[in-house]
């Protein structure tokens, strides 16, 4: 500490020798064209110039005598040669500067380097508010936020972090490499599910936090934010696994189970955490609760995967998975219902009169094909239709001369629509029970193969082919528009089952599809109106006369 | 013993002292217009040119008291002379001062200091020689 000088450092010295000051000298040991002062040059490279784009380097042109240094070509050698001149300049003017006794008049003064003994009086002299990059308004704007927020009250937001008494509530998760990383916020609404690995030890048993029930549940959340209602989060259930991987749900699931030592293994471990918050549509936070997945390590485990995730769900409404909010979001099942039997037609009552099925395979689905192509040995497989994605399946129909018609019409009816076919499709990805308007209604037609009417009206007509089309239109704005579906139809074409003669059996194919077609209409281009010359005559132009 | 040259010299010096000091207020002025002129630097110039005023004022009073006298005849006294001469030397001084160690000496400051400089040392040679002339 002794040893540092005490006098601040300054910067380089500067040049003032005429003789080396060239401007023209860019690239660092390079030739620059037309440089005649650069000393990167050799007298090869001056025989190529054309001029000198620097012909004078002089010192102040105020001072009565000053040396300058003249670069000029000299084009009649042959080669052309640079010619280097260092001659005084006499400045003819009465008022030049003959001498100065005042040592910064002639130069720009070299700032003061900072240093600790210096730094600050610099401080005072140079972070004043003239000095300071900041506008003044800026200060003037925290004072006035500081009064409205005082007034309003706060609420959660999509996305806002979810605000505990000392922090936020963390969820784990993977940063850069698969480590765990403590310092992820849950957001509100935003349904996250992370893995990653922490390292742990059966000597550290006791002392790693992250993987005991209490580091995740001591902290309270604060229903609203910056507000001192507090949610306590509840133990809502404990599975534990062994070590070879079987889970158990224990009973009794409000004791604090903390990491200990049993038998040369750590138990009690934390490997998986899922939160449950229940919301308000004001933006409180109402209930959480959480669910763990406990288990053991031995001695030779250096690090477990832990698992994390959070749900919400509003209040008092049973959570179903969303396709989207609000459009559909390709790739995800279409949702459906049917309305209660007994409820009034018009859709005005508001109540939930739609029934969701949270079973995604009694919804929409479609007939899934098997590798025994025989429709009555399918056993009723069935997979969802999803949004976007066109879908074809179907079987072969072994018809034998015993069969009835009427049980096989039921048979074929059965196999294409399924065991609950729905009667709504939502609209949006996200349409609520509640809302009756957002619910499109299946229609279904019934077609004949046949174009040509049979005369015996009696003969067998079978099903043979559900068509499921699905209209969906582009709505909203045009830079981010959301899916929504408009009509969805449903053709069911039938054949005539012609009676065969005992012994014989005839195979027909039985399919289904589902078709998704666009039916937005294209953006049309807005042009503005051309502008019109608004050309006046003067009042008095025609004046004699008028 | 009434020096004619001495009181010639007296009315010139008075005349062009009147100049010299109206020039070197006018180029102080342009100087801090033009150059970097800081407060500490200007006041000493500001300063030592009115004292130098005021200095050559007196020295001029105490000559032309020598050479009027104030009974009408000519008394011939070598005390203002010698006061006089004795603020001749201080005029000098602040003279070299504004031609050396001023804060920016343009080429007019050394021009017209160089000409006060040699008026005064004629007028001193005369001086000294019509105070030699009693002794």
């Amino acid at each position: 500490r002794a040893a540092a000088p005490a006098r601040p450092r300054s910067g380089p010295a500067p040049v003032t020798d005429v003789a080396e000051l060239c401007v023209c000298d860019l690239l660092v040991a390079q030739c620059d064209v037309n440089c005649c002062c650069d000393p990167d040059c050799s007298a090869a490279d001056f025989s190529l110039f054309t001029t000198c784009s620097v012909p004078i380097v002089t010192g102040d042109s105020r001072l009565c005598s000053q040396k300058a240094a003249i670069y000029s070509l000299d084009v009649e050698a042959n080669p052309p040669e640079r010619i280097f001149k260092l001659i005084d300049q006499v400045n003819p003017s009465v008022f030049c500067i003959h001498a100065t006794n005042y040592k910064q008049a002639l130069s720009f003064s070299s700032p003061e380097m900072p240093t600790s003994e210096n730094f600050d009086q610099l401080l005072k002299q140079f972070g004043s508010a003239s000095f300071s990059a900041e506008p003044d308004s800026w200060n003037m704007n925290t004072d006035a936020q500081s009064l409205s927020d005082e007034n309003e009250t706060y609420r959660y937001e999509y996305g806002v972090p979810i605000q505990t008494v000392d922090a936020f509530l963390r969820l784990p998760s993977p940063v850069v490499s698969s480590w765990c990383s403590d310092a992820n916020p849950a957001g509100f609404l935003v349904n996250q599910a992370t893995k990653c690995i922490r390292s742990v030890s059966v000597e550290k048993c006791g002392n790693i936090q992250a993987v005991s029930m209490l580091f995740y549940i001591n902290s309270s959340i604060l229903a609203v934010p910056k507000s001192s209602q507090m949610v306590n989060i509840t133990v809502q259930a404990v599975v534990v696994q062994s070590l070879n991987g079987m889970r158990t749900l224990l009973n009794g699931s409000d004791v604090l189970r903390l990491p200990m030592i049993l038998d040369e293994l750590c138990i009690n471990i934390v490997l998986g955490v899922s939160y449950h918050i229940t919301y308000t549509d004001a933006g409180e936070i109402i209930e959480a609760a959480a669910s763990f997945v406990l288990g053991a390590i031995n001695k030779e485990a250096l690090s477990i995967q832990q698992s994390f995730e959070i749900s919400f769900t509003q209040v008092n409404t049973k959570p179903v998975p969303l396709s989207g909010n609000p459009g559909y979001v390709v790739g995800l099942p279409v949702r459906a219902g049917f309305r209660l039997q007994g409820y009034p037609f018009p859709i005005e009552i508001l109540f939930a009169a739609l029934v969701l099925n949270t079973n995604k395979y009694s919804q929409l689905t479609i007939l899934q094909s098997t590798s025994n192509q025989d429709c009555l040995a399918a056993q009723g497989a069935r997979t969802p239709i999803l949004f976007g994605y066109n879908m074809i399946s179907g079987c072969k129909l072994r018809i034998t001369a015993a069969m009835k018609c009427q049980p096989l019409t039921q048979t074929l009816l059965d196999l294409l629509k399924g065991q609950s076919f729905p009667e709504y499709v939502a609209s949006f990805g996200n349409s609520q029970a509640q809302d009756v308007l957002d619910w499109v209604p299946i229609t279904h037609l019934y077609t004949s193969e046949q174009r040509t009417y049979n005369t015996l009206q009696s003969s067998c007509q079978i099903p043979v082919s559900l068509e499921m089309e699905v209209k969906w239109t582009k709505y909203g704005s045009l830079v981010n528009p959301q899916a929504r579906i408009v009509n969805v139809t449903a053709t069911i074409t039938t054949t005539t089952l012609k009676q065969l003669p005992s012994g014989r059996e005839r195979t027909i194919p039985i399919t289904s599809s589902v078709v998704f077609t666009d039916i937005s209409s294209s953006a049309e281009p807005g042009y503005k109106a051309w502008p019109t010359i608004n050309a006046k005559l003067p009042f008095d132009f025609f004046f004699p006369f008028v | 013993l009434s020096s004619v040259p001495l009181q010639i010299l007296f009315y010139i010096n008075g005349i062009y002292y009147i100049f010299y000091f109206l020039a070197t207020l006018a180029m102080i002025v342009y100087k801090s217009q033009v150059f970097s002129y800081p407060d500490d630097f200007l006041a000493p110039d500001l300063a030592l040119l009115f004292i130098m005023a005021i200095l050559e004022v007196l020295r001029l009073y105490f000559a032309f008291c020598f050479l009027r006298g104030s009974k009408g005849n000519l008394t011939e006294e070598e005390a203002p002379l010698g006061l006089s001469l004795v603020i001749t030397v201080g005029s000098v001084i602040l003279s070299v001062y504004f031609l050396v160690w001023q804060t920016y000496v343009l080429k007019a400051d050394v021009i017209i200091n160089a000409v006060l400089l040699f008026t005064y040392g004629l007028g001193s040679v005369l001086q000294v020689i019509a105070i030699a002339a009693f002794v």
